[in-house]
């Protein structure tokens, strides 16, 4: 569904942001894109939806090559969720920023209301529908920004730092929403510094670092090998930590499985 | 077009290293030259004038791309100047040679000024500022507010990036439906300046700005011979310049 081939990205000549990508994301794949400041995260995303067009080697989206695909046509499948909501938000009201893809995709006037009326309800928006969004709060207002991707139902989403700002209560109802799109069958990329969100949440992940691929796989086999994090400037999840300092082996990102090997321990010295 | 190429860059030309006063001197004789004359040849003159100060000060290519970059407005002064000009003389000659001297005007104009920040720090020229007895809460937000241009490109970008990823095209429609487009453009990025001015505003009161009524200075600059001898450099060329009006009564 999205394949990186031999994909090279440079902002200043000499100087490789992308080095030698190569990967594969299948449909209704949700994943995490970890890696330290500087590693090309973001860069990467932004070859999916086209902002960016490799220097050398290709990407293609649903069969799409990007470079001769407009970044227009490729947002109508790929929804791009930016990291700062004040970098997209300028409508009167809540109502009108969401409306503003879904003019802009041309959808016929009927369905946008519907659409609208629909994406108010699920992200719990409705008593702000009239409200500017610049009176809204940071978590809102991110909400506001999400809404407006998803109103127009990309088949692959792209989600840019969703969880900084938000309390550990919004943060689970970002997960159900991004559970519940993936469970429709749509693709979730998901770029975050949050290891413990990725640990607790997404069942797969990439590590990035100075511009290369160095680990893709399931979370679990990913984030349990803590000498491939430190590597990479990437503090393990805490569970791993007490896994290694109570010399489990191999060391769990589950919670149910470390707390029923530690009742293990302190029965054995009863 | 590459934006970023604006900003300044720490080098050690000897452009660079004049006092910020000397280059001031230049900036303003120079300025008033180009608003003075209206001979394009005169004003193609003062123009490459200000190429061998770019070749000494090592910044030819971001001097040219800065002109480059202007190369869409002179068109547009140009035909303006053309069709308000012949509107109301009906007279030829006198309409091209007019408007291909506010042309040149102006790309003298961004050349000079492109020369002088393109070579001097911000600090010293908020030094300069300073020596010049402008009030330094003055001098303090003009220099913030260069400081960021770059910043604002940046973010501009962004914006740009992510209204893109939610289906503007800025290529299709009529000029006016372009004009429009930008509205999601511009709304996000005075928004998130203000938010930014305020923030730092904050982080500049809880550091102790303007707790003392007198400030003492890290950096000071001195006038030497070398600035003393482009000020006269320049201050010749000015009078030869405007020579030719007396003598010659070039206008």
């Amino acid at each position: 569904m999205i394949e990186f081939h031999n994909v090279f990205f440079s902002y200043q000549p000499g100087k490789d942001i992308l080095k030698n990508i190569n990967l594969k994301i299948n449909k209704g794949e949700l994943l995490a894109i970890i890696g330290p400041n500087g590693a090309g995260k973001t860069t990467l995303i932004k070859h999916i939806n086209g902002l960016l067009k490799p220097q050398k080697g290709y990407v293609k989206v649903l069969d799409m090559n990007t470079k001769e695909t407009t970044v227009a046509l490729l947002a109508r499948h790929v929804g791009f969720v930016f990291q700062n909501p004040d970098h997209q938000l300028f409508a009167e009201t809540v109502e009108k920023e969401i409306m503003f893809a879904l003019i802009n995709f041309n959808f016929p006037e009927n369905e946008i209301k519907e659409r609208v009326e629909r994406i108010l309800h699920e992200l719990d928006l409705i008593k702000y529908r009239n409200k500017s969004p610049f009176m809204l709060s940071g978590g809102e207002r991110k909400r506001v920004a999400l809404a407006s991707v998803l109103c127009y139902d990309p088949s692959i989403l792209i989600l840019d730092e969703p969880t900084i700002g938000q309390d550990f209560h919004q943060k689970l109802n970002l997960i159900d929403l991004i559970n519940k799109l993936n469970k429709e069958g749509k693709t979730v990329i998901i770029v975050t510094h949050d290891i413990e969100f990725v640990a607790d949440f997404i069942p797969k992940c990439i590590i990035m670092s100075e511009g290369r691929i160095i680990a893709d796989g399931p979370t679990e086999e990913i984030l349990t090998d803590s000498k491939l994090l430190l590597e990479n400037y990437l503090l393990p999840p805490q569970l791993v930590e007490i896994s290694i300092a109570l010399n489990i082996n191999p060391p769990t990102i589950n919670f149910e499985k470390l707390v029923s090997f530690i009742r293990k321990i302190i029965e054995r010295k009863e | 077009m590459n934006i970023f190429d604006f900003e300044y860059k720490r080098e050690s030309s000897i452009i660079h290293r004049l006092d910020p006063r000397a280059k001031l001197v230049y900036l303003i004789l120079f300025t008033i030259l180009t608003v003075y004359f209206t001979n394009p040849i005169i004003l193609f003159l003062v123009f490459l004038s200000s190429l061998p100060i770019a070749i000494l000060g090592k910044i030819v290519k971001k001097w040219a791309t800065s002109i480059k970059g202007s190369l869409f407005f002179i068109v547009f002064i140009f035909i303006f100047n053309f069709i308000g000009i012949f509107w109301t003389t009906g007279n030829f000659i006198d309409t091209i040679t007019i408007s291909i001297a506010m042309a040149i005007r102006f790309i003298s104009l961004i050349s000079i000024f492109s020369i002088f920040f393109l070579s001097t720090s911000p600090e010293d020229l908020m030094q300069s500022m300073i020596k010049l007895k402008l009030p330094y809460e003055y001098v303090l937000t003009f220099n913030m507010a260069m400081r960021f241009v770059p910043t604002l490109a940046k973010e501009a970008q962004t914006i740009i990036d992510a209204q893109k990823s939610r289906g503007l095209e800025f290529e299709k429609g009529n000029i006016f439906q372009k004009v429009k487009k930008y509205i999601p453009i511009l709304i996000p990025l005075i928004i998130s300046s203000l938010r930014r001015a305020e923030i730092i505003a904050d982080a500049m009161e809880s550091r102790a700005f303007g707790a003392s009524k007198t400030r003492s200075f890290l950096y000071t600059l001195n006038m030497n011979k070398k600035d003393f001898i482009f000020i006269i450099i320049c201050i010749i060329v000015f009078i030869t310049f405007l020579s030719l009006k007396i003598f010659f009564n070039i206008q």
